[in-house]
């Protein structure tokens, strides 16, 4: 008895080649049925893919256009403290990492070709690679000589720095700030108000230094934040529910077209399980025809999705900005991801044929009539 | 002892003496005891098979007759391992049937029992080989040795020119020899065969059961078939007359009157 269960082992183990075999063959010999059901496939998943890849163009695209009008406030903002910039000189004192939007800040101070004497404090604040050829690096307590304005960007905390000793040999004594979190330490507390963007200390204290702080960031209004973010919430269940109601569709678009495909093989089937074939081996032949399916029709879904979103964004807000500003890398996820969810589908849709395939009477095989 | 020798009495005699030993030495391969079945509708049963018993003995060839609804087909699952009865044993190499499930019935069928059926059911997609080393795969045999024990086989039913062509590209006799090809795939001990002349003509028709019975003297195998044909009728070493769900009849071709009405 155990060597028969073996050999019946052996009989469930070998023949997955044979499987691949008989389902390439009988995939041949069906294309018009197989491109269908490929078909089927390939629209849900273009539809799935073109809803992410259009979600991710259109995120790219208002991430882009929001950096460029903060960098464009930033810059009217100083540019109205300190005036044009051109062959002066500007202080940088970077407190930590420059987020994306100080990065291109301080290469929009450098397209207007000041001298740029850059300061760093702290142990975060490391001068970007493709700006320290154009800068100056100095020390702290250097950054004001002869500048017109000194910016302050950086995640970091406001620079323990005496702002007037600092500014005394400034041509104009003007701070300003990338973030209002990293505000200077020696400044009143009162001058530090959310929201506006300029205060001057001057007046503030009866005989202070006169510097000027200049707030660049602006915060958004909450009421703002929480619009904004209740309409991502609408967006995304709206997406969600046209995604899952396209892949139901195509779910069972395969389940039929593979019941289909069964009782077209009622003959094959009962006369393989004859020849002695297990059940498994029949589940075995679907489930593999349906995953090469659901990979085939997948992967060919992903492609138009993507070029069919990508194209719907690229005619409305121009190619170059599209492309360039599009997140590649969760594109590329999604699209290893939509291919996933094909093959995935395809194999739960492929489960009750299977079943229903393996659980035949061979001597169906005998009937002639079928 | 006491009764005169008379010659025909010797005979007679010497007769049951040689021939019921050599009988019982033969193996029985397949018994089947007061088999029934009952196949359930909704709320009707339908008797299909009302206790048959029958044996069935190595290297035998027996016909099974039987006008349609007669149970036969049902016999004919059972002895193939195709299906359980309701009632009875059925033993298959002495193994009764009922005690396997569905993956050791697969071995059976796979190992011992060959199947041919009257429209061939090779697989279109594949060549004759493919269609030969298709059970050998099942049964753990793969690659060359696959390849050229289904060569050898293709050839011993006279298909050895045809090894590489699909079952489209051949006629109805060569479909059929290569259906034989591929129940002979592996080694069985039976061949149950279902109205195998039936989709061919006369002459083709001969030739199969002339092929068969090769078969059956070359490689011992038991040969079980179904059939209204006269010409393998008179071939077979046994016919059973199935009726009712019963087996009404069991006799040698040499003791049937073909002529009369009862094959017409």
């Amino acid at each position: 008895m155990t060597q028969l269960q073996k050999e019946i082992q052996d009989q469930v183990r070998l023949p997955a080649k044979v499987a691949l075999d008989v389902v390439l063959q009988g995939i041949k010999i069906r294309l018009g049925r197989s491109l269908v059901t490929i078909m089927g496939v390939v629209l849900g998943i273009a539809f799935l893919m073109s809803i992410l890849a259009g979600q991710l163009a259109k995120e790219g695209v208002s991430h882009e256009s929001d950096l460029r009008a903060e960098v464009g406030r930033m810059m009217n903002f100083l540019t109205a403290e300190a005036g044009p910039l051109n062959e002066r000189v500007v202080g940088v004192v970077q407190v930590g990492p420059l987020s994306e939007a100080e990065n291109r800040f301080v290469k929009a101070i450098l397209a207007q070709r000041p001298k740029v004497q850059w300061a760093t404090v702290g142990g975060n604040a490391k001068i970007p690679a493709e700006l320290a050829g154009a800068v100056q690096a100095v020390a702290v307590d250097q950054v004001g000589k002869e500048a017109t304005a000194v910016v302050v960007a950086g995640d970091g905390p406001a620079p323990a720095v005496d702002w007037t000793a600092i500014l005394a040999n400034a041509r104009q004594k003007v701070v300003g700030l990338a973030r209002g979190t990293a505000a200077p330490t020696s400044a009143p507390a009162a001058e530090m108000e959310s929201n506006s963007s300029t205060s001057s200390s001057a007046s503030a204290s009866s005989d202070a230094p006169a510097y000027t702080t200049v707030n660049l960031s602006r915060q958004p209004r909450p009421e703002e934040t929480a619009a904004a973010l209740k309409e991502a919430t609408k967006n995304r269940f709206r997406s969600t529910w046209i995604i899952t109601i396209a892949l139901a569709v195509t779910v069972i678009g395969i389940t039929n077209s593979m019941l289909m495909s069964v009782t077209e093989r009622f003959r094959e089937i009962g006369t393989m399980k004859c020849l002695g074939a297990l059940s498994s081996f029949i589940r075995q032949i679907f489930l593999i025809e349906s995953s090469l399916v659901g990979l085939v029709g997948g992967v060919a879904g992903t492609i138009f999705g993507t070029l069919f979103a990508l194209a719907i964004y690229g005619f409305t807000y121009g190619f170059l900005l599209v492309l360039g500003s599009i997140n590649w890398g969760l594109l590329g996820a999604s699209a290893v991801g939509s291919v996933v969810v094909a093959l995935v589908l395809s194999v739960i849709a492929a489960i009750y044929p299977a079943r229903f395939a393996s659980r035949m009477v061979p001597a169906m095989a005998l009937r002639t009539n079928i | 002892m006491t009764q005169a020798a008379t010659p025909q009495a010797t005979a007679a005699r010497l007769e049951r003496l040689f021939e019921k030993p050599a009988a019982q030495q033969r193996r029985c391969i397949i018994r089947a005891v007061d088999v029934k079945k009952v196949y359930r509708m909704g709320n009707t049963e339908t008797q299909a098979l009302r206790g048959a018993s029958l044996d069935i003995f190595q290297g035998e060839y027996l016909s099974i007759m039987g006008p349609s609804g007669s149970g036969k087909s049902t016999l004919f699952n059972m002895i193939g391992g195709l299906s359980k009865p309701s009632s009875g044993k059925v033993y298959i190499d002495q193994v009764d049937i009922a005690q396997l499930d569905h993956n050791e019935l697969a071995w059976l069928r796979c190992r011992k029992i060959g199947y041919i059926f009257q429209s061939y059911n090779l697989i279109q997609v594949m060549t004759c080989l493919e269609n030969v080393t298709l059970p050998m795969s099942f049964a753990g045999l793969e690659g060359d040795e696959a390849r050229e024990k289904g060569i050898a086989i293709l050839k011993l039913v006279g298909l050895g020119h045809r090894v590489l062509h699909k079952p489209s590209e051949l006629s109805g006799g060569q479909q059929q020899r290569c259906a034989i090809a591929r129940a002979l795939a592996n080694s069985p001990e039976i061949v149950l065969a279902d109205e195998p002349t039936a989709n061919l003509d006369q002459k083709t028709g001969a030739e199969m059961i002339e092929l068969l019975a090769k078969l059956k003297i070359e490689l011992g195998v038991t040969i079980v078939s179904a059939t209204h044909d006269l010409k393998m009728l008179k071939r077979s070493d046994r016919i059973l007359w199935i009726a009712d769900g019963r087996i009404v009849k069991t006799a040698r071709p040499e003791e049937i009157d073909f002529n009369s009405g009862e094959f017409h």
